[in-house]
């Protein structure tokens, strides 16, 4: 059995037919089907974000200690780097587990990249393909072909641009509400390039990507937004000031 | 540190992007699957790169090809623009006289005159009665021209992938009228219409079939509803209607009912579509199926009277992908690896019915093929013309797609 059969076997054939017999159940709404394979992806991942939004919790609540170490030891940047990475693990946070979660999804979004491709079936070929990639579920063959039409957008196009600044948009307020601003004035710069680049990236990948994987996308961010101003209890560092702002 | 961060952020950010590009499976561009149509000795045939070949079954050479217009096709992934591609071919030719008509999936008819062919003349010569028809896009997302094209009288009726039906004249390419919107859901015909008489009969993937008049194309009272979409083009025989389901079920529909005379399997449904138009010889049903098996079904109760399963040589079900084709007594089946089998229809067969001969050509098959005077003429997905004796069990002779003149 070569690498792709165990792929199709344990990840690509299953979010397949998830997403066609989560289509079926929804009125045959594909749309409505990734929105739905979303929420069901974000529960299980649920442990990781939580693990993350804890993380940044924690972080939010150590920026006074933060801005103090940035005063004691803002001469000596060596010391301050030790310090905060101390601070860091005394409060047991890793600054990068937000990344985590973003991995794990990753073989879902290729599945759900393949899934939207053979499902909408947009050439001959794609629909035939399908065929030997269905299970024998009723539900699913009933569902088949599917209507790739969803709000305006078309989930088997690519070159949206409403889309791509949703993406983008709801990317950058995500990671805006985790991200904790730097304490040294020199990683500021760094901070809020990192800052724009992955929405700038994700909005650009959008536009070349199939619609309905860039759905997923949105309403991933969404739901991210969502649980994270629960979980937090507010809109995180999205209103937050960074030291060097609120001296001026 | 602060290069590593981006460098790791950047490789995150770009990682979807080069995954979905290489990934298998994430391919949208369509090859094509060409059948074959044979006529005074010429056999004519769409090729995957975007030609419509000629070649004489006698010589084995190439009378004469003409390249249509390459399409633009779309980009995906990390390639950042749009390329040029082939334009695929779907549909068997149809050849008229001394006309040759075929559908694209650039979504148009082409009349080609096989002598201004044959002289390389700039396409198309309206002397010579060629002229070129493009379907409009009608707010669809495509006009691709999928299925066979139907010439009947005096007209050509072509199924597009914008859903409607249309009517050509056949000696001028003019539109004769164009039919509403048949499938609002999917957009996509991409099953032939067929004309039992007077009336033609289409069937959709959302399921229903529609008769539309001859004259001016307008929907008749009559139309079927199933709960799932139909995969395969109907066939009539007398006043009953066959055709296959993506629920897994061949369908007898009898014209003027709204509930079907009969659904096969009888039970349960089959193990996949059946994709292929069935055949109906002598109130018997002969249909493909994906699930790799060749049933016979009595027309008129639905009652299984014989199937065969095509397996490989390690014993998997082969899907049955181009329909069944009859040369006198003998029914020819192509599964898609390539094997061709032929059964003796005048034998007694059995429930487990065994073939008269098996002959692989060694390349996969998805387009219809030809059977005339003892062989049969089959385009290869490597693009090749193979050409197979039955008598002799063998395949005769084969020609690549790509040969000059």
């Amino acid at each position: 059995m070569s690498f792709l059969d165990v792929w199709y076997l344990i990840i690509g054939n299953p979010v397949l037919n998830v997403l066609i017999a989560l289509s079926h159940l929804l009125s045959g709404s594909f749309g409505l089907a990734i929105v739905a394979l979303t929420i069901i992806v974000r529960l299980i991942s649920w442990p990781l974000t939580k693990r993350q939004l804890k993380s940044s919790k924690a972080l939010q609540d150590m920026q006074p200690k933060m801005q103090e170490l940035q005063k004691k030891y803002g001469k000596n940047q060596q010391k301050l780097q030790q310090e905060t990475m101390k601070l860091y693990k005394e409060a047991g946070v890793n600054p990068l587990g937000c990344l985590w979660p973003m991995l794990v999804q990753f073989p879902i979004w290729i599945a759900l990249y393949q899934a939207i491709i053979g499902a909408l079936a947009t050439t001959p070929e794609n629909l035939l393909d399908l065929a030997h990639r269905l299970y024998s579920w009723d539900i699913v063959n009933q569902a088949i072909p599917l209507n790739s039409h969803f709000l305006w957008l078309n989930l088997g196009s690519q070159g949206d641009f409403i889309l791509a600044i949703i993406v983008g948009g709801t990317m950058w307020v995500q990671q805006k509400m985790t991200q904790a601003p730097a304490v040294d004035p020199r990683q500021q710069s760094t901070s809020r390039m990192m800052l724009l680049m992955m929405p700038l990236m994700f909005g650009f990948i959008t536009l070349m990507v199939p619609s309905g994987l860039a759905l997923y996308w949105a309403v991933s961010n969404i739901i991210g937004i969502i649980t994270q101003y629960f979980f937090t209890g507010g809109w995180g560092y999205l209103k937050f000031r960074s030291p060097s702002q609120s001296t001026q | 540190m602060k290069q590593a961060k981006i460098l790791l952020l950047v490789v995150i950010a770009l990682l979807p992007l080069t995954l979905v590009s290489c990934i298998p499976g994430s391919g949208q561009l369509a090859k094509g699957w060409a059948g074959t149509a044979v006529h005074d000795g010429i056999i004519y045939v769409g090729t995957v790169d975007g030609r419509v070949v000629a070649i004489n079954s006698s010589t084995r050479n190439l009378e004469w090809s003409y390249s249509i217009a390459p399409v633009t096709a779309p980009s995906s992934g990390l390639s950042c623009g749009p390329t040029l591609a082939p334009t695929a071919i779907y549909g068997t030719p149809v050849v008229d006289r001394d006309i040759v008509y075929i559908g694209t999936y650039s979504g148009q008819v082409l009349a080609l005159n096989i002598l201004a062919r044959s002289q390389n003349l700039t396409f198309p010569q309206q002397r010579y009665g060629e002229w070129k028809w493009d379907c409009p896009i009608d707010n669809a997302r495509s006009n691709a021209i999928v299925a066979d094209l139907l010439v009947s009288g005096d007209a050509i009726y072509v199924s597009s992938s914008n859903g409607r039906v249309y009517s050509l004249d056949k000696e001028f390419g003019d539109l004769n009228w164009e039919s509403k919107i048949l499938d609002e859901k999917h957009r996509k015909l991409w099953t032939s219409p067929v004309i039992p008489g007077d009336t033609l009969y289409v069937s959709t993937f959302d399921g229903h079939i529609y008769a539309l008049s001859l004259e001016t194309g307008g929907l008749l009272d009559w139309s079927f509803e199933s709960e799932a979409g139909f995969a395969s083009s109907p066939v009539i025989d007398e006043d009953t209607i066959f055709l296959g389901s993506f629920d897994r079920y061949l369908y007898a529909v009898k014209i003027g009912s709204d509930v079907p005379i009969w659904k096969f399997p009888q039970e349960k449904p089959a193990g996949n579509w059946f994709w292929a138009s069935p055949i109906v010889n002598e109130g018997i049903v002969y249909a493909g199926c994906l699930d790799g098996k060749v049933y016979a079904i009595d027309a008129e109760t639905g009652e299984e009277l014989w199937q065969f399963e095509s397996r490989d040589t390690l014993g998997k079900p082969v899907p049955i992908v181009s329909s069944p084709v009859l040369m006198d007594n003998l029914l020819i089946v192509a599964d898609e690896s390539g094997t061709v089998y032929v059964f003796d229809l005048s034998a007694e067969l059995e429930d487990e019915a065994m073939p008269l001969k098996a002959i692989s050509i060694g390349a996969d098959v998805r387009g219809s093929f030809y059977a005339q005077e003892g062989l049969v003429y089959i385009r290869g997905e490597d693009n090749w013309i193979y050409v197979v004796d039955i008598d002799m069990g063998e395949v005769s002779w084969k020609v690549p797609l790509t040969i000059e003149e």
